[in-house]
Formats: C-alpha cells, sequence, structure tokens
C-alpha cells in the first residue's frame, strides 16, 4: 500500500474529514439528528421529530400550547430563534404552518425539515446562524391536527379527512356525520366502484391493461361500453337514499378567516361565523399577540403553486409597492421549485373567501403565500410518462413494485349487486411517492428561507450634523437594506398595528422641529411633525430596500440617541455627538 | 302542539292588540343597574317557575352575565315556533332594557289573560333585556356619560400610546358634556335659529367657522385636540359578520371578538326553532318602508347584494302596518348597517329580524303647545291666507333651524331641561378659554318619565300579534286510495298557517335552518313503488301555504301506512293515511 493510500486509509478510521452541519453537499457530512426523510409522519410523530430537536438544540428550540384541536390534540408552536441574540419577539418573525387540511399531509413534513436544517446549518453556515440571529420563526406543523390524524389511521383516499371533525350535519336530515364512505372489503383503503352492464356502460376496460378504465366517446354507430362507475365505496348508512352524503365534518378550515370572510352558502366549509373552530382561532390570536411576524408560508396540497391573494375577486388588486415584493418572491419560488407556478388566487386558482393567506395579508399586513405542495410533472420530468391512468399505472408499477394501486377485485353490493372495487390509495396522487419527497420539503423549506432572508433589516447610516448659528441640523439615513419593507402598503393604508417610530433624544438636548426630507439636495424640503417632533411616526414604515433620509433641528450639546423603533424590525440605535 | 283555542285566541289577540292594554302603573319602564336587573330577572324566573325560566347567554368581556328569560307555557319548548326580543345592544340604550324588561314582568303577571295565554301556549318567547352590560352600566357611573364603545383600545391618533386621552368631566359638573373651542380652524357656527344650538359652516353660503367641538375632556397628550384617543373604540353591535368591516375601528379586530357579539350568535344559532327576532335599538324596519333588493338581484363578484329580499320585504312592511297600528310610533330610524347583529340574523341566518326605534328626541314642540299664529292657512279667510301664505314664502328663504334647534324647541316646550347644559364658560387646563355644556348624556335616548310607560304597553300590544305571525308547518291531510291490484296512492299536504312563510328568502338561501322532514313509514309487507322515503320541505309560503307529497305504494289493504312530518319549530306529528271518502 503506497502513502497516500495509508493516509487515506486512517483518515477514514478517525473521521477526521466529517465536517459539521448537513448543508447539501452529499460528502462526508452527517447530521445530527438523522431523519428519514422519505416517509410521513402520524400526528403524534411530528411533534415527537420536533421534540427531539428541541431536546438536542434546546437554546435554539421551544414550544408553547396555543389551543386545543376538536378532538383535544395540543396546538403548538415551535420558536426558533437564537436567543442569545435578543428574544423572538425583538426580531421579524416568520410563520410556517401546514396541514388545514387533514389529508394534505406533506406540509407538516415541510415545516418539521425547515427547523432540522437550519439547526443543522448552526454552526458550519453563517447565512443559517445569522438568519437565527435576526429573525425568529414561528412553526405550526399542524393546523388540523384530528384531520391528520384520521387520514393516517383510517380508511380514505387522496381527498378525504380534508376537514376537521367537529360533527355536521351536511344533509339536513337531523343527524351528524352519519352516512360517509366505507370500507366495505376492510382493506383499510377507500377506492372506486364499477360495474359491469354488457352494452349498457359509458367505460370500456383497456385492451392492454384491464385495470384502466376508458371513456366511450358518443358516437352514431351504437357503440356502448360495457363498465359504469357507481361512485365511491359506501353504502347508504342511513337509509335515505342516498349514499356517502354526510361524511365526518365537511367544512373547512382555510374559509374561516376574517378577511372578506362569507358564510357557509357563499363560501362552502366556512362555517357560520369567522374563526368558529378552536384550532383557527387559537392561530389568529398568537398572530394578533405577535406583531412582529412579517412573513407568513401556509403549506397545502399540490398542484405545484405558489399562490398570493387577493383570494376574491371582490378585494380589487393588492398595492402595486407590494405586489413588487410579492412578484419577487415568488418568481425567485419558481426558479426553487420546479413546475410550480407563481399564480393568484382567485384569477389562476379558484375562487376563496375568508382564506388564511388572505387575512394575514389583508388583515394583519404581512407578506403571506400558500403553496401547494407536489407537481406530480416530478415523477415524469421529461414527459416520457404522461398523466394519464396507464402512465399512472405504468409509473406505480416499475417504481413502487405497484404498491400505489387496488386492483379491482369484487364484491356483493347491497343496492348496485355484483359490483367490483378498486383504485389508487390515499397516497398516490396529491402526495409524493416515497423516493421525492425529501426533494419537494426542501425545496419548499428553502424557499421559506429565501423569504425570511428578505424580513426587514433597518441600519441608521452616518449622521450628518451642521451648525446653523445657535441651532444644529442633524441629517439622518434610516434604510432598510431587505426587500420586505417594514410596514407593507396595505398596513399603511388601513393603519395596521403601530407606525414605525424615529426616534432622537439626549439629555441636554432639546428638539425643536424635525421631520422627514422629500429631497436630497434640498434640506429645508422637510416633512415636518407638528407635535413631538423628538418622535416621528411614520404610518409607510421604511419601504422595500429603501432609505428615508430625517432632518432635526436641535438646540443644546451632548450625546443624542438615535433610535428606529417597529413592530416587525430589530430595535436599531446609534449615538450621535452634537458639539 | 297547538290547541285550536290557542289559534283562536292569537287571531283574536292580534286583532285586538292595540285596545285595552291594562295600564302601565303596576309595570314602569324601569332603567336598571346590572346588579338589580339581573336580580330582577331571578325573581321573576323564581316567581313563576312554570312559566319562565333564567338562561345565561354569556358574559361580557368585564365578566358580566348576559341572560334571556324563556317565557311559554308550551310544554314542549322545542316544539313551538321561538321569538326573540333583544335590546340594549348599544351601550346607552338603557330605555330600551327598561321595555324589554316590563313586557316580561307583563306577559308573567297577566298571563291568565286571553291574549297572553294565547300566545304563551303556542309560542316560546325570548327576551334578552341587555345584551352589552358593560356599555350600559355606564348610565349609573359618575360622572355619567353616553358610553357606545367596548374597553377595547386602539391607537386612534397614531401616537403610539392608547387611550389617553379619553372624554372626561372636565368641569366637575358630574355629566361629560361637550366643549365648543373657538379655533379660525373650527368648522362649527351658531345656528342662526338658535344660538345654543352648532352647525357647520358652508363656506358656500359666506359662512365662517369658529369652533371646534370635542367631547369634554383633556387634552393630556398636548397634540391640541382633545378626547381623541378613547379607551374604548369597539362597538359590539358592529361586531358580527354580516357586512363587517375590517380596519373600521369601530368594528373590532374581527367579527365575533367581542365576547357579547360571540355568546349572541351561539345563543341565537342554538335556538333551533326561531323564526322571528325583534331587536329595540337604533334600526327602523317598520315605520319607514324598508329598502330591499331583488329576490333574483345577482351577486357582485360571488358577494351577495346585502338587504332585505322583496319577498321578506313585502312580509316586514305588512308587519310594519301592523307595528304602527299597534304603537303609534313614528320614529324613523335607518336599516341595518354592517356589522349589526340584525343584519347577521337575517343576511347569515335567515331569520327575519325586526327592528323598530322606540323613542327619538322630537323635533317638534307638543301640539297642544303650539302658538296660534301657527294655525294652518286653510282655517283662515281668505286675505289672512295670502298674509300667511306670504310669510311662508319668506320663511323658505331663509335657511332652516338645525335638527338641533328643532330638538331645543321641544326641550324648551316640555321644561326638559336636564337634556341641555347651557354653554359657560371655562378655563380648560389645556386648551384655554372653551365653553363647556350641549346636550347631556341620554338626553337624546330617553323620553320623559310620563311617556315611558305608554310607550312599553303599546308595544306589549304589538308583541302579543306576534304569535299568529309565526310559521306553523302541520300536516293538514295524510290518506290512501286504492288503484287495484294492491296498489295505493298515499297523499299527503303540509300546510303552514302562520303569517310567515316556513322560510324566508333568506333563509332557502342560507340553508341554516333545517328543512321540514316528511317520511312515508311503511311496514315490512309494503313496498314503495315510486316517490322519495323522505321529502325535505323548504318552501312554504304563510297564511295557508301548502304542499301536497304523492306517493305510490304496493301492499296488502290492512297494511297501515303513515306519514310523519318533523320540523325544529314544530316538533313532530305522525298520522296514519286513512282511506280517502
Amino acid at each position: 500500500m503506497n502513502a497516500f493510500a495509508l493516509a487515506f486509509a486512517l483518515s477514514i478510521q478517525d473521521g477526521s474529514h466529517e465536517k459539521p452541519g448537513f448543508p447539501g453537499l452529499p460528502a462526508n457530512h452527517r447530521p445530527e439528528v438523522e431523519i428519514p426523510w422519505n416517509r410521513f409522519y402520524d400526528a403524534e410523530e411530528i411533534y415527537a421529530l420536533l421534540d427531539r430537536f428541541a431536546a438536542h438544540w434546546p437554546r435554539l428550540l421551544s414550544h408553547e400550547v396555543i389551543g386545543h384541536s376538536v378532538e383535544n390534540r395540543e396546538m403548538r408552536v415551535y420558536t426558533l430563534t437564537n436567543p442569545d441574540a435578543g428574544p423572538a419577539s425583538s426580531k421579524p418573525a416568520m410563520w410556517v404552518d401546514g396541514n388545514v387540511h387533514g389529508n394534505e399531509v406533506q406540509g407538516a413534513e415541510a415545516v418539521v425539515y425547515l427547523a432540522w436544517y437550519l439547526l443543522e446549518n448552526q454552526t458550519s453556515n453563517e447565512r443559517a446562524r445569522a438568519l437565527l440571529d435576526q429573525g425568529a420563526f414561528y412553526l405550526l406543523p399542524m393546523v388540523n391536527p384530528d384531520g391528520r390524524a384520521h387520514w393516517f389511521a383510517g380508511a380514505h383516499n387522496a381527498h378525504s379527512s380534508r376537514t376537521g371533525v367537529q360533527p355536521l350535519d351536511r344533509d339536513g336530515d337531523g343527524l351528524f356525520d352519519e352516512d360517509g364512505p366505507d370500507d366495505l372489503d376492510g382493506d383499510g383503503n377507500i377506492v372506486q366502484m364499477r360495474k359491469h352492464v354488457p352494452g349498457e356502460g359509458t367505460h370500456r376496460l383497456n385492451a392492454d391493461d384491464p385495470r384502466v378504465m376508458e371513456f366511450v366517446p358518443p358516437n352514431d354507430k351504437g357503440i356502448r361500453g360495457d363498465w359504469i362507475y357507481v361512485g365511491q365505496e359506501g353504502i347508504d348508512n342511513d337509509g335515505d337514499g342516498r349514499i356517502n352524503e354526510d361524511d365526518v365534518g365537511g367544512y373547512d378550515m382555510n374559509r374561516s378567516w376574517p378577511s372578506l370572510w362569507q358564510p357557509d352558502h357563499v363560501q362552502f366549509g366556512a362555517g357560520p361565523y369567522p374563526l368558529y373552530w378552536p384550532e383557527t382561532r387559537a392561530i389568529a390570536r398568537f398572530l394578533l399577540e405577535h406583531p412582529n411576524v412579517a412573513a407568513v408560508q401556509s403549506f397545502h396540497n399540490s398542484g405545484g403553486m405558489i399562490l398570493r391573494g387577493p383570494g376574491a375577486e371582490v378585494f380589487g388588486e393588492y398595492p402595486r409597492a407590494d405586489v413588487a415584493v410579492y412578484d419577487e418572491l415568488g418568481r425567485d419560488g419558481e426558479r426553487m421549485l420546479p413546475f410550480y407556478r407563481y399564480m393568484i388566487i382567485w384569477r389562476d386558482l379558484y375562487s376563496v373567501f375568508g382564506g388564511f393567506v388572505n387575512w394575514a395579508y389583508e388583515g394583519l399586513g404581512i407578506m403571506s403565500f400558500t403553496n401547494e405542495l407536489w407537481a406530480d410533472e416530478q415523477v415524469s420530468p421529461d414527459r416520457r410518462l404522461g398523466q394519464g391512468m396507464q402512465d399512472q399505472l405504468l409509473a406505480d408499477d416499475r417504481l413502487l413494485l405497484g404498491e400505489g394501486f387496488v386492483d379491482w377485485h369484487p364484491y356483493q353490493h347491497p343496492l348496485y349487486g355484483p359490483i367490483e372495487i378498486g383504485g389508487f390509495q390515499k397516497d398516490v396522487g396529491r402526495v409524493p411517492p416515497t423516493f421525492l419527497v425529501e426533494e419537494m420539503i426542501h425545496r419548499n423549506a428553502l424557499f421559506c428561507v429565501r423569504h425570511a432572508e428578505a424580513l426587514p433589516e433597518v441600519v441608521i447610516r452616518d449622521p450628518l450634523v451642521t451648525d446653523l448659528g445657535g441651532v444644529k441640523a442633524v441629517d439622518v439615513v434610516f434604510a432598510n437594506e431587505h426587500l420586505i419593507p417594514t410596514r407593507t402598503a396595505q398596513a399603511a393604508k388601513n393603519r395596521i398595528g403601530r407606525p414605525d417610530r424615529l426616534v432622537l433624544e439626549g439629555e441636554g438636548i432639546e428638539v425643536l422641529a424635525g421631520g422627514v426630507r422629500s429631497d436630497r439636495f434640498r434640506p429645508e424640503q422637510i416633512e415636518l411633525q407638528e407635535h413631538d417632533p423628538a418622535r416621528l411616526v411614520r404610518e409607510e414604515g421604511l419601504g422595500s430596500r429603501a432609505e428615508l433620509r430625517v432632518r432635526w433641528l436641535v438646540k443644546g450639546k451632548g450625546e443624542a440617541t438615535l433610535r428606529f423603533e417597529g413592530e416587525k424590525a430589530r430595535a436599531v440605535e446609534r449615538t450621535v455627538a452634537i458639539p | 302542539m297547538i290547541t285550536p283555542f290557542a289559534l283562536a285566541g292569537l287571531a283574536a289577540g292580534l286583532a285586538l292588540a292595540r285596545q285595552d292594554a291594562p295600564p302601565a302603573a303596576e309595570h314602569p319602564v324601569k332603567l336598571l343597574a346590572h346588579a338589580e336587573l339581573s336580580a330582577e330577572l331571578a325573581r321573576l324566573a323564581s316567581a313563576h317557575p312554570d312559566l319562565a325560566t333564567l338562561h345565561l347567554v354569556g358574559r361580557s368581556r368585564e365578566g358580566r352575565a348576559i341572560e334571556a328569560l324563556c317565557i311559554t307555557a308550551a310544554k314542549e319548548r322545542a316544539e313551538h315556533p321561538a321569538l326573540l326580543l333583544v335590546a340594549n345592544l348599544e351601550g346607552p340604550r338603557l330605555f330600551e332594557s327598561g321595555v324589554a324588561l316590563h313586557h316580561a314582568e307583563r306577559l308573567l303577571s297577566e298571563a291568565g289573560d286571553e291574549k297572553v295565554r294565547a300566545l304563551l301556549e303556542s309560542t316560546v318567547v325570548w327576551i334578552l333585556p341587555r345584551a352589552n352590560p358593560d356599555a350600559a352600566e355606564a348610565r349609573f357611573a359618575t360622572p355619567r356619560a353616553e358610553r357606545w364603545t367596548s374597553t377595547e383600545g386602539v391607537d386612534d391618533d397614531r401616537d403610539g400610546r392608547m387611550g389617553e386621552d379619553p372624554p372626561s368631566d372636565v368641569n366637575g359638573d358630574g355629566l361629560v358634556t361637550w366643549m365648543r373651542v373657538p379655533d379660525p380652524d373650527g368648522t362649527w357656527m351658531a345656528d342662526p335659529k338658535d344660538a345654543r344650538a352648532l352647525v357647520e359652516a358652508d363656506r358656500a353660503k359666506g359662512e365662517r367657522g369658529v369652533w371646534k367641538l370635542y367631547p369634554e375632556g383633556r387634552d393630556l397628550d398636548h397634540d391640541e385636540e382633545a378626547s381623541e384617543d378613547p379607551p374604548g373604540d369597539v362597538r359590539v353591535d358592529r361586531n358580527f359578520p354580516a357586512g363587517w368591516e375590517e380596519h373600521a375601528a369601530h368594528a373590532g379586530l374581527f367579527a365575533t371578538d367581542e365576547p357579547e357579539a360571540r355568546a349572541l350568535a351561539e345563543f341565537v344559532m342554538a335556538q333551533k326553532n326561531l323564526c322571528l327576532v325583534l331587536v329595540f335599538d337604533g334600526w327602523d324596519d317598520l315605520v319607514e318602508k324598508p329598502k330591499s333588493v331583488g329576490d333574483d338581484a345577482p351577486a357582485v363578484k360571488l358577494v351577495p347584494p346585502a338587504g332585505l329580499l322583496e319577498s321578506d320585504a313585502k312580509q316586514v312592511e305588512e308587519l310594519g302596518r301592523r307595528y304602527r297600528e299597534a304603537t303609534e310610533n313614528k320614529t324613523k330610524g335607518t336599516s341595518p348597517t354592517e356589522g349589526t347583529f340584525a343584519r347577521w340574523c337575517y343576511e347569515h341566518r335567515g331569520i327575519v329580524t325586526l327592528g323598530a326605534v322606540l323613542w327619538d328626541l322630537p323635533t317638534e314642540a307638543p301640539k297642544s303647545e303650539a302658538k296660534p299664529e301657527e294655525a294652518k292657512p286653510a282655517d283662515a279667510p281668505a286675505e289672512e291666507k295670502k298674509e300667511i301664505e306670504k310669510k311662508e314664502g319668506e320663511k323658505k328663504d331663509e335657511r332652516e333651524p338645525s335638527e338641533d334647534a328643532k330638538h331645543l324647541k321641544w326641550i324648551d316646550a316640555t321644561g326638559e331641561t336636564w337634556r341641555f347644559v347651557p354653554w359657560t364658560s371655562f378655563t380648560h387646563p389645556e386648551l384655554g378659554a372653551v365653553e363647556i355644556g350641549g346636550f347631556a348624556p341620554y338626553a337624546r335616548l330617553e323620553p320623559p318619565e310620563k311617556e315611558r310607560g305608554p310607550i312599553a304597553d303599546r308595544h306589549f300590544g304589538f308583541l302579543l300579534g306576534l304569535g299568529a305571525v309565526l310559521p306553523r308547518a302541520t300536516l293538514a291531510e295524510c290518506e290512501r286510495e286504492a288503484l287495484g291490484g294492491d296498489l295505493w296512492r298515499v297523499r299527503a299536504v303540509v300546510a303552514n298557517d302562520g303569517f310567515l312563510p316556513l322560510f324566508s328568502k333568506s333563509a332557502q338561501r342560507t340553508q341554516t335552518t333545517r328543512p321540514a322532514r316528511v317520511r312515508l313509514i311503511l311496514p315490512e309487507a309494503a313496498v314503495l313503488v315510486a316517490g322519495e322515503v323522505q321529502t325535505l320541505v323548504s318552501d312554504l309560503p304563510g297564511s295557508g301555504g301548502r304542499k301536497e307529497i304523492l306517493w305510490l305504494v304496493h301492499g296488502p289493504a290492512a297494511m297501515e301506512i303513515g306519514v310523519e312530518v318533523d320540523s325544529d319549530h314544530a316538533g313532530k306529528a305522525f298520522r296514519k293515511a286513512e282511506e280517502a271518502r
């Protein structure tokens, strides 16, 4: 063995090539906390993962219980920040949540991954460290832990267990949740039912693959199919002549939020009044009590979208200055998330009244996105496989050993007689296959990082003192170096929260006048604040990557303190000597 | 189940609503502080345990109980339609809470009276006298002030502080009134018709303002504005979801954030048999003809148009006619505005909601004090008529007296001097020379003592007539006809003999009331050949509206076929299908 090989062999033994952190570089890195990211975790396991991180990084991650779900599960917010650089409340914060729809499970994993990735990289990566010094995250992985728990434990399909589980009389018959789908064959899945009706059907079986049902188009030759679909697996549980018309719950907690809220008959699923369900009211109270939140991300599935409001056309348009910020973040997102499109909810998707990110922006003035996780083009990005049932079955057969599809098998139905039951399982279609989960949650977690790095950061540039003869002029530039303004245009327009304040004070210093300068070269162009000029009130805040020039006229001498105070940026101070 | 006697009594009650109401002396209208009101409600419930139960609807922000009395003689509450009377949603409207309490007292103490008995045997009457106990309590505080808002704060003047400049009693007279402060920037001037009244100067007429007007208070933050940032901003009756105004300080952080609003909403939702709501507040549906929007008026960008739907408006107009006849009330108000309870009840819950303004500060001196010169021109001889008409014509060129000046005329004529505090100079600690005075707290809201009883009595008469108004679904007919071959046609007719339809037009949209369910009950031996096992009925007009349901059943003649109707407001009723004659 030569010297080189010997050295190499020795280094493998002592692990000296291993580096801290797990930054996405594949060689010589080992995470401190190993988590398999190729699967999903049920409601209890999600909290257990975060608790493992909190145990491993106790200074950086902690949680509080903000309320309880209908079935009394804890609603937990995990706070991620470095308290050595200040408590979370003193910094701009980002709120990230997932899983408001019980079946849209992967959002919780995305939230957990975000925490894990930032924690793993604290010691090795400057940007990760700066992020937790300068800002904070409030993480709530499951807005609907009950819905999630039911999706995991019960028989469901990809779309069910969307709702919370408070009983609701959907069909007006006085009974609650009495007729949901039924797992007739007891295999743990809710799939489809089909019936063989020779010569009287709408579908025929594909010649190559009898699992595939093909629609027979209307024609003049009298050609009919031999099969019909008869609906989702189920029976008429309450004997009212209808099947599966009153499933568990039946409401949509993402229609419960106060902005442009409309009741059930205008917006399906909204309930009788805003924040009706305990999960939503607890979250609303938290956000109202934490005005330092300046960025919001919500995770849903599916479709590959980066969504912003307005949710309803009637709102009109968002203010231009805020749209510019949204557009920059949205376009960055498109570059980070293949096949995802940056869209406006009402215009490009559908109308939503009372949506969460709509309230977060329209009601609270916070830049907010919903991402619909999982673009199924990712299964075959070059489109060698299409989107039809045959392609889906091929992908399932070849890449998942056929596990995703329940093959058609016979069943005797009380109403329909002999039928067959079969179809794709609940974890096919809206959630990725195992091997693509980590990619999805990594890209989306890093989109949150991109958003969080845009949180406002204010600096006070070198002040300039000019002696005007008895009176001194103090010229100060307050600058927001980041993309997100300290107050959005929506917040300024509607007087949401408290305005920013720009302060000059010092013992022996008397502030005679002051205001924001509107002209860089003409110092007399000042919007004077008539009362209490030592504390200038700035409803519009500091804009996106913008500078604000302020001039104070003062008498006296000594050391003065200049200070920026705002709800959504760290307070900044600087001293200036008044000679 | 409603008895024929009760039905007849209801009809009688409707016709006789206005006449021979017993004198009010035993039931004066009382304006009670919360503790006394609560005690009185408890006393009524315990004195009439067979008729009344006391319910805790919820608690206010400051922890006061919000209570309602349920008054009925019906054995099964759930099987009768209910009506709800809500008063004092606006803090200063204590007179209205007194009237509601008066109604409860009369219903209970006169339960033997024919009309009262007819109402109580057929209807569940809920009376909630004070929906906003915190703000109402200011009526009894010193200094006396009107309190329209709750304790939640908003930074009104954007100076980083909240509630630093509340209205207060600066001159120590025990009242929080008004201040007029001389200021060339001021927009107010004295009304030329009455210098006590203030009007806004109209530049177009060459008028110049001389005063700024503030609620009496200090300028503690020295921003040259007084009383501009009160400690409370939210009005409970702007915190309901229908038309809720986001970002309006008085509307609260989100709809139903105010515990009073949420409690009232939950209460309404829990009463499945609630068919009518009566609100004594600033809203008027019964005197002024209510505005309505077409039944088919299209949604604008998916948002349905606000307001009363035409079909429902027709019913409300008729009820308004009956109201005016019973109460002789001419006080007009406005339609319920954004975020109000009344609007939510109607637009989001589909419940017909009637608002009435019981009293307003009059704008004319009472007729008996009218001066002789003001006799109508029609009564005078021809030459005098011309003179008077000339004077009238001249008068038209001059400015009309302001509303406030008109109120003052009434105050002068009636001697109700407490309602207006003469403007008196005062040296204000921050603002210097000001004048303090103006309309006193509650002056615009509380009628003279001697008028209170009569107003309450006339409204009680209207209340008695409401029993016949509520919808009542019954199984009017249930029969079977042999068609041969053991095939039978079964026919049931559901009828509504109340005035209101089973579901308002609004309720047909909101679908917040469960439809009536008509179920065919068949024995094992029978087979349903045609028809639905269960029919949902959600559209049934009042005053004898009928819906016929047909089935074909195959089975032996001996079989027993029945039909059951089940509705939220009338419970269950079963009838056997008898052979048609």
